[in-house]
């Protein structure tokens, strides 16, 4: 399995020479299996650079079929839909797969988000490519093509996240973005179950530890969650996640120093561009 | 009077090695008059850095006069992340079109709705206030007079003519131009043909756009597409330098300023762009600036010293 990240930023997509190294686009990840079946994670506007590739593909001709797991609907999650052009092309089949928000149903969640007064496009009906959006309820194991998918609600401030635990090519990447947990030092079972011998755990880190306590109870998690996440699910590998726009390249390079200081996980900052193999 | 842009790009930002220095942050403008009033027009992701600046700048808490051209994403995205919302004792005042069925306040409160954002508006320690405007009735904010203008966008937007200390710009985004399309209160998934009825309306919407133009010093205007792109995109509701040109060539402004560049157009493009319609405009007796984010104007001709 292979895994692009297409978008790090978390909140606010900063742009300017500060973000260049690590990025500046919002939360998008592309998974993809040896086989070449493709999953997406998160539709911020690190999704319209991937598809700019996408539509040299067969998404281009009309012809793409591709599931999107949304974490939750913040905007920094969502950005990209309205301008992601593969949804534009009639033939392609994009599924949108997330847990419906607190009080609220997603599908209704994303019409909002395409209402008049807010975009041109007036619905998600007017989308030329086949699009369905299906819920699911946290907790629930999802079966995709090439993929298998186990899913947790995760606290995320005042509403809910969900967490990805995905597997395919042996091979497992655990998605753990806007979480906070209750007690930084003792996270959630939950989410240690889903990174639970995970050969990639992708986190939360918004926020350098040295600034959590002014920002506790935002939602977000301190660069040593993730680390005592990792520690105890014997993750095999950490990436820091959805940087804060505050943080400069630089102030995230301090940060990848001073938590891999504290840990013999292997520890990186997820940057735009740059793919791994897992 | 000076003006300041915090973000010139169209539709979504674009972070990224190809638009460093004209930046990526959506619509977003700061006017400022001598004696210091402020009013910002557009509430896009340029927002966000000028609401850190004038927290920095601040002494108390302050009132701020926003005006919006229209509601799309790119033009109020920025408000969630406006500092000065979180200081407790800040008023902001919202002045928009009303164009769709709901009320204003629904339409803002909307965007901070829990599914999309952390606070809801409610939350917000600062105090918002939400006026409609109307195109054709003209108003005051402290030392500006500001003339709404209609313009054709899909779903209705709304550009501003501003005069203080004897000079006056205008902020004419987004629109398309006046002769192919007509945007109304529905999608188009391509241009539709129009009736007579529909190319009177263009036609009194541009005569009322070049009355209330006539003899701006400086205009900004939506030139998101070059000719080439508009022609396949008639219906997106955006115009080109050109259009723009003409425009400013009827109403004898002095100077154009090209605003809400595509998402797509790289530094180097924007580089051939800016001084291509430059000498163009210098043919036509225009001044053409290219916006970048950080560019900041006086408006009106500065007196020799």
């Amino acid at each position: 399995m292979k895994i692009r990240f297409w978008g790090v930023r978390g909140s606010f997509a900063m742009s300017g020479r500060d973000f260049l190294r690590y990025g500046g686009n919002t939360t998008s990840v592309e998974l993809r299996t040896d086989a070449g079946e493709r999953l997406l994670i998160d539709l911020g506007t690190g999704a319209t650079e991937l598809a700019k590739t996408l539509m040299g593909s067969e998404f281009g001709k009309g012809q793409g079929k591709l599931p999107i797991l949304l974490s939750h609907t913040h905007l920094d999650h969502i950005q990209g839909l309205p301008f992601f052009t593969p949804f534009f092309i009639k033939g392609n089949e994009i599924r949108i797969l997330g847990a419906n928000p607190a009080s609220s149903q997603l599908e209704a969640t994303l019409q909002n988000q395409l209402a008049p007064h807010y975009s041109p496009l007036n619905g998600l009906e007017n989308l030329a490519a086949g699009v369905s959006i299906e819920t699911f309820t946290p907790g629930q194991a999802l079966s995709l093509p090439g993929f298998e998918v186990q899913t947790a609600a995760l606290p995320h401030g005042n509403m809910w996240t969900t967490g990805f635990r995905i597997t395919a090519d042996g091979k497992t990447v655990t998605y753990l973005s806007d979480v906070e947990y209750p007690n930084v030092e003792d996270p959630l079972p939950t989410a240690i179950a889903l990174a639970q011998d995970a050969d990639l755990l992708i986190h939360d880190a918004m926020h350098a530890d040295h600034d959590y306590d002014q920002r506790r109870g935002w939602g977000h998690s301190p660069a040593r969650a993730g680390v005592v996440v990792a520690e105890r699910a014997g993750a095999k590998k950490l990436a820091l996640f959805h940087h804060s726009p505050d943080a400069t390249d630089d102030m995230i390079d301090e940060v990848v120093q001073r938590t891999s200081a504290r840990t013999a996980v292997p520890v990186f900052a997820a940057a735009e561009g740059s793919y791994l193999d897992v | 009077m000076k003006i300041t842009f915090w973000g010139v790009r169209g539709s979504y930002p674009v972070p990224g090695a190809a638009t460093v220095r004209y930046g990526g942050q959506t619509s977003c403008v700061e006017a400022r008059s001598a004696a210091g009033d402020c009013v910002i027009v557009d509430a896009g992701t340029g927002m966000r850095a000028l609401g850190n600046k004038l927290v920095r700048e601040m002494t108390g808490p302050q009132r701020y006069n926003v005006l919006l051209s229209h509601v799309h994403w790119d033009h109020i995205q920025g408000l969630p992340f406006f500092s000065p919302a979180y200081v407790p004792g800040t008023k902001i005042a919202v002045h928009a079109l009303l164009t769709a069925a709901d009320e204003l306040q629904q339409v803002i409160g909307g965007i901070t709705r829990h599914e999309f954002f952390p606070m809801p508006l409610e939350a917000v320690p600062a105090q918002f206030e939400f006026h409609q405007v109307e195109p054709g009735v003209e108003f005051d904010l402290g030392a500006f007079h500001v003339t709404p203008i209609a313009l054709n966008h899909p779903f209705g937007s709304v550009g501003y003519r501003i005069d203080g200390d004897g000079s006056s710009w205008a902020y004419i985004a987004d629109t398309a131009p006046f002769t192919d399309v007509l945007h109304k209160q529905h999608f188009l998934a391509g241009p539709e043909p129009l009736s007579d009825g529909d190319k009177t309306s263009l036609g009194t919407m541009r005569e009322a756009l070049l009355r209330k133009l006539q003899g701006v010093d400086t205009v900004v205007y939506d030139t998101h597409f070059l000719p080439d792109e508009y022609a396949r995109f008639p219906h997106f509701g955006h115009s080109t330098p050109d259009q723009a040109l003409e425009i400013c060539v009827e109403a004898k402004v002095r100077r154009l300023v090209l605003y809400h560049h595509a998402p797509s157009h790289s530094d180097e493009q924007m580089d051939q762009i800016a001084a291509q319609y430059l000498a163009k405009g210098e043919k036509l007796g225009i001044e053409v600036l290219t916006s970048f984010e950080g560019m900041t104007l006086p408006i009106g001709v500065e007196p020799a010293t």
